[in-house]
């Protein structure tokens, strides 16, 4: 494995949030681990502020994790073992292995050693080369940095890449304002791969530009790779790029990943809600019919919400999935309001009491359940009403407790954090399947 | 179908220090009426520019040198024309300035209110230090302050008895919208039309809920002084001088004025489908997502229900979840607000959502009009073939990759600009432009392969 990612968690510090207030952080990766193949491109998509550029951040230990590790150029059988010492709690065991091979470890000449095997291109090419410096001045930078050449030998080298990129060599003399978006993308994309290294992440390297120039950069990627047998992890909003590029796919949302797994099952076969709502939102006339469009938008990462991070936009969301008081009855105050006003005449009150409970004034309990029975499918947030009674006070529903999901294994090597598909569930829908 | 908008021939150029940039060069373009009409393009290709001079959003470097935009029966570049055509002697940046300054004067009755524009970034669109209401509110002050007073006034005259047969006649008519406001103009309560209208149609609303908010849009209590001032802006049909000359008083009516534009916004926004419109109204935009903002400049646009509305890129700062709510909005809003829509994106895909025609541009000029499902299937343009096969899909398809890039429009190449980039170069394409040709009912390209023999 070139790299392995386990259990990293990334959570900011807000600052000025007062006395009362502090100690907020926005949560912007939460627990995950992945793995990338030698000479494998692996995609990670996500919605603005799903955590995906944090994430490459963290790989590239550009910023350091509140937890987890980043293991680089690890064995597959060490890793194995660390998998097993981190299910067993073995923290001694684990260190030494972290010891080796973790890119928060190293310091110093380590460190310089581990930067020429990492190479990234960020998303800006207008902000990420400086202004000051020619073109050759740019690509020969991190060699220098690094060791990895004399100046002598990076300056032969600088033109090769060029020809590598398919720039005419006299670019070498250039500054960065002279060249065009798709060139300038071109001389950063020199620079990432100019120490040779194993791993390059790429964090949005095409969204700046027009699409003629974007196929023109994807296939200059695809080249690279073949050449270089570099790995790289693929950054980007656009999941077409993904599909035309990545081997492997991950899904984030809310600093979690949804879904992992080879592309072809999870661009062809999506699994996890997120994922087939995020598939058919990709415009075009073919997939204009089965459209899924999600309501409302991402959460606020410093208040996640709770069970699922997708719960309050998934359009099949059930009981187990993470609905709190509050939201139950902000949904059930629009429906007394809006639409069943006829029944309710206007009159009723939806007090959320606490986590798990809600007290409705001025009505009683048949009516109420007649409404949640016929708008259940719709607002799923009702899913979760598991009791219905009457008290002195007004009408008491409690809901169901939740399940926060793990990552589920599939059959075909799929990962997925959905609760539909854990082992409980699956067991049940089966025993009803079964039992019918 | 008749015409909103008709583009002739427009030519127009920006000077710089490094030569002239010679942007738009002979575009034609109708645009009928309730159509939406697409544009794309690589950025350079001069797409933004042309939504710019439909507008006359020009700076003081822009010169048209040809053509007419004719919009509203009204010919908007007209003034820059005369003077780059009139002048013999060299361009003058400050004289042209003069020219676009009363130009600007001249097309503020039209900018806002007979066309609207909706730009990318819905980020740097909007004003940061004033509630959305209030902005989408003061579109309808400075335009159509008329339609503002005549909304309270109705409110403030109408009896119980009006809404209760206004109910009648819905119903019986099956809520048609034409029977409504023959009933209120009757009645001299036209403000009330759109009011009822906008309650009627809401689909999370119960009817009895319906019933009872319209019923309680009577006999609004109105101070007399407050009628007085109204009365004068209906009569006038806008801010008599008197009224905006004086201090205090001018103060006072914009106050009366917005306070009703908020009502209006808040309708507006319930049927963009923002969820809590009422508390929305009321925030900064900074307390709103990208989506959400969207909506709100959508909103502006749509406040002072203009023939046009011009959308630069709308989506383009989205993510794609809500990139596609808002493609859904847009398709309610062609069939609710009878607008026609220009709508510029460098995406195709999007395009093909929305549009009813799409012209694709480059270096200038339009290509290649068509249906939208004609651009599809039977592209002929050569820049179209290679638009569409670069657009990486979710089907595994090979890219397909177009070398060379954007002309650099200071030095446009002769002929078709197309040709250093086109693998189909014949000798003609070096010499002569192409016209533009018919090659089916609504389908026009212009390409030599296409003329003459070669057909």
């Amino acid at each position: 494995m070139i790299v392995a990612a386990r259990r990293l968690t990334k959570y900011f510090q807000l600052k000025g949030t007062g006395i009362v207030g502090g100690g907020l952080s926005l949560k912007a990766v939460d627990d995950i681990s992945i793995d990338i193949k030698e000479g494998s491109i692996v995609g990670v998509v996500g919605e603005s502020g799903s955590g995906k550029s944090t994430l490459g951040r963290l790989l590239m230990a550009l910023l350091q994790p509140t937890s987890g590790q980043v293991l680089f150029d690890i064995p597959d059988d060490v890793l194995a073992e660390y998998d097993k010492y981190i299910e067993t709690n073995q923290a001694d065991k684990c260190r030494k292995i972290e010891e080796e091979y973790s890119i928060f470890r190293s310091k110093g000449k380590a460190m310089k050693e581990m930067r020429k095997q990492m190479g990234m291109v960020f998303q800006d090419p207008y902000s990420s080369l400086d202004p000051r410096m020619r073109v050759e001045d740019i690509i020969t930078e991190p060699m220098l940095a690094t060791g990895y050449l004399d100046p002598e030998k990076a300056r032969k080298r600088c033109l090769e890449l060029l020809d590598e990129v398919g720039l005419p060599r006299d670019f070498a003399f250039r500054y960065p304002h002279e060249l065009s978006g798709g060139q300038r993308q071109r001389v950063a994309l020199a620079r990432g791969i100019s120490t040779l290294p194993k791993f390059l992440v790429l964090d949005e390297p095409t969204s700046a530009l027009d699409v003629s120039v974007q196929a023109q950069i994807l296939s200059l990627l695809k080249k690279i790779r073949s050449r270089y047998n570099i790995s790289m992890l693929l950054i980007t909003h656009n999941i077409a790029v993904i599909a035309y590029m990545a081997d492997f796919v991950n899904v984030m949302y809310a600093g979690k990943v949804m879904e992992s797994g080879v592309k072809r099952d999870v661009i062809l076969n999506p699994t996890h809600p997120y994922t087939i709502a995020l598939i058919s939102a990709v415009p075009g006339r073919a997939r204009m019919r089965q459209r899924i469009i999600l309501q409302g938008d991402p959460p606020n990462l410093v208040f996640p919400p709770s069970g699922c991070r997708f719960h309050p936009r998934c359009p099949v969301a059930f009981e187990l999935c993470g609905w709190t008081a509050d939201e139950v009855a902000t949904d059930l105050d629009y429906l007394v309001q809006g639409k069943y006003y006829t029944t309710f005449q206007g009159n009723t009150q939806v007090i959320p009491k606490d986590a798990l409970s809600i007290l409705i004034k001025g009505t009683n309990s048949i009516q109420l359940s007649e409404m949640i029975a016929s708008e259940r499918e719709k607002m799923r947030s009702l899913m979760s009403i598991a009791n219905i009674k009457d008290t002195e006070e007004g009408v008491l529903i409690s809901l169901s407790h939740f399940v926060t999901p793990k990552m589920y294994n599939l059959d075909n090597g799929k990962k997925v954090s959905c609760l539909l598909y854990s082992p409980e569930v699956m067991a049940t829908q089966k025993g009803a399947i079964s039992g019918n | 179908m008749s015409e909103v908008l008709k583009v002739k021939e427009v030519k127009q150029q920006f000077y710089t220090r490094r030569g002239i940039y010679k942007a738009l060069n002979g575009i034609e373009l109708e645009l009928r009426k309730g159509e939406v009409f697409g544009i794309a393009g690589e950025s350079g290709s001069g797409k933004s520019t042309l939504g710019l001079t439909i507008m006359g959003l020009l700076p003081r470097n822009a010169s048209v040198t040809s053509g007419s935009v004719l919009l509203d029966g009204k010919d908007v570049i007209a003034p820059l024309r005369e003077y780059a055509t009139k002048s013999n002697q060299k361009f003058n940046f400050r004289r042209n300035e003069n020219v676009i300054k009363k130009m600007n004067r001249e097309l503020s009755t039209i900018r806002g209110n007979k066309v609207a524009m909706v730009f990318q970034d819905p980020m740097t669109s909007l004003n940061p230090v004033l509630q959305v209401g209030y902005q989408v509110a003061e579109t309808m002050l400075v335009h159509q302050p008329r339609t503002l007073a005549m909304r309270r006034l109705a409110r403030a005259n109408a009896k119980r008895s009006d809404l209760n047969e206004a109910l009648k006649v819905l119903r019986a008519t099956e809520s048609d919208e034409k029977a409504l406001e023959d009933f209120f103009r009757n009645k001299g309560l036209e403000g009330l039309t759109e009011q009822v209208i906008s309650i009627w149609r809401r689909k999370d609303l119960a009817d009895a809920k319906k019933e009872k908010m319209i019923l309680s849009l009577h006999s609004e209590k109105l101070s007399w002084f407050d009628r007085f001032v109204l009365n004068a802006v209906k009569e006038k049909g806008n801010l008599p001088s008197w009224l905006s000359k004086t201090p205090i008083l001018s103060r006072y009516t914009r106050r009366v004025l917005l306070k009703e534009g908020y009502l209006k916004a808040l309708e507006l926004l319930s049927t963009l489908e923002v969820p809590n419109a009422d508390k929305v109204i009321r925030m900064y935009p900074h307390e709103l997502s990208g989506g959400m903002r969207q909506r709100i400049v959508i909103a502006i646009a749509l406040a002072n229900n203009p023939e046009l509305v011009i959308m630069d890129e709308p989506t383009s700062a989205l993510d794609v979840t809500v990139q596609a709510q808002i493609l859904e909005l847009v398709r309610h809003l062609k069939v609710k607000f009878n607008t026609s829509f220009i709508f510029i994106s460098h995406d195709l895909s999007v395009l093909s959502e929305v549009c009813d025609r799409i012209g694709i541009m480059y270096g200038g000029r339009i290509v290649e009009i068509a249906p939208t499902k004609e651009i599809f299937d039977n592209p002929m343009h050569p820049y179209t073939k290679f638009l569409i096969a670069a657009i990486p899909t979710l089907e595994e398809k090979e890219i397909q990759e177009i070398g060379g890039a954007v002309p650099d429009m200071r030095f446009p190449p002769s002929g078709c600009m197309f040709h250093p980039r086109c693998p189909y170069i014949m000798e003609i394409c070096r010499e002569r432009v192409p016209d533009m040709i018919q090659v089916s009912k609504d389908h026009y390209v212009a390409c030599f392969l296409y003329s003459g023999d070669n057909k």
